[in-house]
């Protein structure tokens, strides 16, 4: 019998309570890990993509905030650009979200510059590259042809027109292996954007320090208004729905963090005044008011800790639940780490802290006397 | 031979509530030598328990002056420390925790003190067997008898090796039988290691076995009898 034991013994009397505390807990740090892995997943897909393709830079709509900014008129920017010092190579991408069968939800189709590097970090599974910058033609990802169940010599239908489907791709990115790529001059015909990019790529040579491309980044912005040059991870973090994913997962950490210290809260203090002239004997026993307060916050921590534990598999779950459904494959990348399930962790402590503190303090302050004769 | 030396001196001490309009002592003098098995009687609301709580640190006094070996009640910086050292109770209503067994709950008054687990279960082992519970270790309140109850009660209070016991109707709720049997017992281990008993008792054959019994009336000692 020691402290930790008899604080399990006493959360053990009342089951049916210990198991609703226990799950209230789990349900909000499940939602907080599931959230949160999917807001920091969806934003480190996009990354992964841009730095796959070796991008260094990307040129784009100072005003946008979509991963797929608004499209611009490609060709005098480029020239602009392309004159920049340490630019090596300036390409255009297109991309749109579009319903190309009527079984599988709407994908990302993307548009490349025929030759450019974009095509590089690709790996052919089957088939070939398109041969022309106007064969129509489309490669599909490996995620993609498993959700069109298409195969090399099928085709998709794309804004009515019919792309016999030429190679099956792997890309290191979920965002690309969900997704259809035309040459830039289809997508543009298919879109009816003819001329138009939503950013430029930009590859600068291997000398380009920090400074260099401070100095790019600068120029753009003055020689062309309302243009921007930023990073990957910029561009990233810009977006809009990466930003709103991630404010909904600080305001449930937030809400979660405020119901789990309540649901704490009012079961200990049930608790203790259930137990009121119990409190009484282990006073009247000699033990000392730090230890009372130790007993409550152990108890606290406990159902905390536990909701926690369970909170977390219940939420990788229900992010593996997200990522699987048809409509989200291939978009979302829940990211998971020990850190985040430490931090997890660490906030179940704060919850168990904060809930059990007020109860600890008011049964160590309990007169024995009149706890003990207390019915 | 007992020792003549007061373990514990009370001089004027007042329990007062309900800011004064109740007076639950009233100016109670009194020493306690080590040793002594001291039976406290009385009516009914004369004071009897309040005076064991005010002794146990269970109460603070209004006002009055307590000491124990000389050490002043006032001055004491933590009194659940102080109940930890030198007391252990042992209540009518036992106090026993439903959820644990017998010799956890002997041993539940060990934590938080020093030494090691294993020594505070053979103690209580010890002394659960001294008391005849050998075979109910393992036994929760709820599958206990009143006399058993009473008996781990004993023993829970004598865990921590105190200097006094403080016994508030110890056999109240017991039969005839059991009460004997239980008063032998908590005499028995008490006179064996030499600590000091007071005892709260409304039974007359309780009290006739006390080295001095101490009669109560409307928060005062009426008067005390010598065996």
């Amino acid at each position: 019998m020691n402290l930790f034991r008899f604080a399990l013994d006493n959360l053990y009397r009342r089951p049916a309570r210990t198991m609703l505390t226990v799950s209230a807990i789990a349900l909000g740090i499940a939602a907080v890990v599931a959230l949160t892995s999917i807001a920091w997943g969806f934003e480190a897909s996009w990354q992964r993509a841009n730095d796959a393709r070796g991008t260094d830079l990307i040129v784009t709509r100072m005003a946008s905030e979509n991963t797929m900014p608004s499209p611009f008129r490609a060709e005098q920017v480029q020239q602009v650009v392309s004159q920049l010092p340490h630019v090596q190579e300036v390409v255009g991408l297109l991309s749109e979200m579009l319903t190309v069968s009527q079984d599988a939800p709407p994908m990302f189709v993307f548009g490349w510059v025929h030759g450019s590097y974009l095509w590089e970090h690709l790996k052919l599974q089957e088939g070939r590259w398109p041969n022309k910058s106007n064969e129509q033609v489309v490669v599909i990802g490996t995620l993609a042809g498993e959700m069109l169940h298409k195969k090399v010599g099928d085709t998709v239908e794309i804004e009515g027109r019919i792309f016999p489907v030429v190679g099956i791709f792997e890309s290191p990115a979920l965002v690309e292996n969900g997704a259809l790529i035309l040459t830039l001059d289809q997508a543009q015909q298919v879109t009816d954007k003819p001329g138009k990019v939503n950013v430029l790529n930009i590859k600068v040579d291997s000398d380009t320090g920090e400074a260099d491309l401070a100095r790019i980044k600068e120029q753009v912005k003055t020689s062309l208004p309302g243009f921007m040059a930023i990073t990957s991870g910029e561009l990233v973090s810009k977006n809009a729905v990466v930003r709103i994913s991630k404010a909904m997962s600080n305001a449930t950490i937030l809400i979660a963090g405020l119901v789990g210290a309540l649901v704490v809260f009012n079961t200990m203090l049930m608790s203790i005044n259930e137990r009121t002239r119990e409190i009484g004997i282990l006073l009247a026993l000699g033990w000392q008011r730090a230890t009372i307060m130790k007993l409550i916050v152990s108890e606290a921590m406990i159902l905390s800790l536990v909701g926690g534990v369970l909170g977390i598999l219940l939420g990788v779950g229900i992010a593996w639940g997200l990522e699987h459904i048809e409509l989200m494959r291939g978009k979302i990348d829940a990211i998971f780490s020990v850190p985040f399930f430490f931090a997890v962790l660490g906030l179940s402590v704060v919850l168990g802290v904060s809930g059990g503190a007020y109860p600890a303090f008011k049964a160590s302050r309990l007169l024995p006397s009149s706890a003990l004769r207390q019915e | 031979m007992m020792d003549q030396t007061p373990l514990l001196r009370i001089k004027g001490l007042t329990l007062h509530f309900d800011e004064g309009r109740t007076k639950a002592l009233n100016g109670v003098d009194l020493e306690v030598r080590a040793g002594e098995f001291v039976a406290i009687v009385g009516p009914s609301g004369s004071g009897k328990s309040s005076l064991l709580n005010v002794i146990g640190t269970l109460d603070q006094p209004s006002s009055g002056e307590i000491s124990f070996r000389a050490q002043s009640y006032a001055e004491l910086k933590d009194s659940s420390l102080f109940r930890r050292a030198h007391i252990g109770f042992v209540f009518q209503s036992f106090h026993l925790i439903p959820t644990l067994s017998a010799l956890d709950n002997v041993i539940v008054a060990t934590i938080g003190c020093d030494g090691a687990t294993g020594e505070h279960r053979a103690r209580a082992t010890e002394l659960l067997t001294q008391l005849g519970l050998r075979d109910r270790l393992g036994h929760f309140p709820g599958k206990l008898s009143g006399g058993e109850r009473q008996r781990v009660a004993i023993a829970r209070a004598l865990i921590n090796r105190p200097e006094m016991v403080l016994a508030d109707e110890p056999t109240g709720s017991l039969d005839s039988a059991n009460a004997a049997q239980v008063l032998d017992m908590l005499t028995g281990i008490v006179k064996q290691q030499g600590l000091t008993l007071i005892m709260v008792t409304h039974d007359a054959s309780v009290s006739a076995r006390a080295d001095r019994i101490i009669h109560m009336r409307d928060g005062r000692i009426e008067h005390e009898v010598t065996a």
